[in-house]
């Protein structure tokens, strides 16, 4: 369970996070949709303890981030945008350093990682240096890395951006299944059809504020609007900065 | 502990990887050896032999034996004005006759001294000419029977404790700053590679992501550019033992001689100054907004052990340079290469400096890496 609450960011002049409060609940996808510059990696980057909030607190699990970081830290997996592949490591490799990272024992690292390549249909790239790695392959690693330590809850930043339908689709499969495990999942996006076909819960962020919180259907309803993409636009009052 | 280990490891792995981090080192530390030894082949020529002195000999015909005596000595008549120093000796018109009866006779040097050229010739030929006159003294007086010893009172004798290394002072500080050097430049590319280039490959901030202390990661960091420094200093050292007993030194005066003792010696002493280099490094990279930014201001931190050692090499505050870091290594190990003693007291205390340098500055990063602005590159 990860909580967000009243937080405020100023990154030079521009406020980035202006009284941000939200929740992603355990067993649940929330998505997290706003236009471009709407603050969403910021967000993101406050819970992960990178930015360091003005006012307000990011809580994992009851830890709070900027108190407790290690601790907050390791109920935490992370699907960064880009993705910070080391192109000189094997997908094996560069799982099983994070999943050391996140606290596991060399040897647990070691099985945990042999799994998540299974998991992933990893098996046939797992030895081979990621340089040269297509899109599509890198997402794969860079997924393994953020649920390798089974972590309780799963951030990911516009995990599909750049990724072909199948791609796309083995995602979605995978962020289903780890839904049903009882993880729980957050994730940025500004495309309107993956928030709508993924998410339980909706949160509409623009300017550094939450506009709503809701299920697709309660958005629009909310909004007396048949499509999300009508009511997302009715609820930002803007149609910037937003793909279909 | 486990995780520092994690981090060292994945380091060192990928910097192996890293063709342009492992090249950079390897080309220093083979081809520097090489190269010395090839420049001081070339140089034998000037150490060897003595060249003559071409000046402008006037009137010569008046003292035929007192110019035989200055051609042995390699002081020789020309009329090339290209070759010939700007020395004129004009024996006096009265020479001959003066010579006979037992009168000084003349003999006029012109020179102008100023030119530090000119002024060693002078003085080669002005020991000459006493030569010359101290021995037809003796002559005259086993003439008029009288020991030449009588006007001998004193018998200097220098006895030159000098050794063969001693000598060579100036060329041995050359052959081990070279060595030392090493430290600096073989981790150079991989700290660029690991600070850097780490945020432009956009992995700094998943890594700072994990829980882990930031301390480690520096000081994993740390650790994996000390090591590549190291291993430049290795095999420098090693190629130096190779390479360098091929030059003739009989014909130098001095020797350079690398043993097992001096291998040791390097490989102890240099390892507080591959952690000061690999920290300074990361440091100055760290605060580079790119991998191309970090290559100038990497360039700067070359500038501190070049300044520190030319010091030494031209004995600016030499002894007070013995306590500082890097200056007091390089004396240390230049010592151990002439065989004279060092102060250990000295070189205590500038390892201790030098390790309290490189915590100075991985506090500075931990700083740095606490700051947004560092971590995204803003």
């Amino acid at each position: 369970m990860i909580a967000v609450a009243n937080l405020y960011k100023k990154i030079g002049d521009v406020q980035a996070l202006d009284n941000l409060s939200l929740e992603a609940e355990d067993g649940q996808i929330t998505g997290l949709l706003g236009p471009n510059g709407a603050g969403k990696t910021t967000c993101l980057r406050t819970i992960f303890g990178l930015l360091k909030a003005d006012a307000g607190s990011a809580t994992i699990n009851g830890f709070d981030v900027a108190k407790q970081p290690i601790a907050a830290k390791r109920e935490l997996g992370l699907f960064p945008d880009p993705f910070g592949i080391y192109e000189r490591l094997t997908p094996r490799e560069y799982i099983q350093y994070f999943a050391e990272l996140s606290g596991l024992s060399r040897q647990t690292a070691a099985d945990a990682t042999r799994q998540v390549i299974v998991d992933l249909q990893l098996s046939e790239i797992a030895d081979r240096r990621c340089k040269g790695f297509s899109q599509g392959q890198r997402m794969k690693t860079a997924l393994a890395q953020a649920i390798v330590h089974r972590p309780k809850n799963i951030v990911l930043d516009e995990p599909t951006s750049g990724l072909d339908v199948m791609n796309t689709r083995v995602l979605r499969d995978v962020l289903r299944r780890l839904r049903n495990q009882g993880h729980c999942i957050l994730f940025s996006s500004h495309v309107m059809q993956e928030v709508a076909s993924l998410c339980d819960r909706v949160v509409v962020m623009a300017n550094g504020r939450v506009m709503a919180v809701g299920s697709p259907q309660q958005l629009c309803s909310q909004s007396n609007k048949d499509s999300l993409e009508e009511a997302f636009i009715s609820l930002i009052g803007t149609e910037e900065g937003i793909d279909a | 502990m486990t995780i520092f280990w994690s981090l060292l490891r994945k380091e060192l792995i990928d910097a192996i990887r890293d063709k342009r981090s492992v090249m950079a080192g390897l080309y220093y530390a083979i081809l520097t050896p090489v190269f010395t030894a090839a420049l001081f082949m070339l140089m034998i020529d000037k150490f060897s032999s003595v060249e003559d002195v071409l000046i402008t000999m006037t009137n010569v015909e008046q003292a035929p034996d007192l110019v035989a005596h200055l051609n042995r000595e390699g002081i020789l008549h020309s009329d090339d004005d290209a070759k010939k120093v700007a020395i004129e000796l004009i024996i006096g018109a009265e020479y001959g006759r003066q010579m006979n009866r037992g009168e000084p006779a003349e003999v006029i040097l012109i020179a102008d001294t100023s030119n530090d050229r000119v002024q060693s010739s002078v003085r080669r030929i002005r020991g000459a000419l006493g030569q010359y006159s101290s021995q037809m003294s003796a002559l005259r007086l086993i003439a008029r029977g009288i020991h030449p010893d009588a006007l001998r009172p004193l018998n200097v004798q220098l006895q030159d404790r000098a050794t063969a290394e001693s000598k060579g002072g100036m060329f041995i500080g050359m052959v081990v700053l070279l060595t030392l050097l090493a430290v600096f430049i073989a981790g150079m590319n991989l700290a660029i590679d690991t600070s850097a280039g780490e945020r432009e490959r956009h992995s700094l901030a998943l890594l700072l992501s994990h829980p882990i202390g930031l301390r480690q990661l520096i000081l994993a960091k740390v650790g994996a550019v000390s090591v590549f420094g190291m291993a430049g200093l290795v095999l420098v050292v090693s190629m130096s033992k190779l390479v360098y007993p091929l030059v003739p030194w009989q014909q130098f005066g001095f020797s350079i001689h690398i043993g097992i003792d001096f291998i040791l010696a390097a490989v102890l002493v240099c390892i507080p100054v591959a952690v000061l280099a690999a920290s300074m490094q990361l440091f100055v990279s760290f605060m580079a907004k790119s991998f191309k930014e970090a290559q100038t201001y990497i360039t700067f931190v070359m500038f501190v052990p070049m300044v520190l050692s030319y010091a030494v090499t031209f004995d600016v505050a030499t002894d007070q340079l013995r306590w500082a870091p890097v200056t007091g290594q390089l004396q240390a190990l230049i010592d151990l290469m002439k065989g004279q003693s060092t102060p250990l007291l000295a070189l205590g205390v500038s390892c201790l400096s030098t390790l309290a340098l490189s915590i100075a500055l991985v506090l500075g990063m931990e700083r740095l890496l606490k700051s947004e602005k560092t971590i995204f590159g803003l």
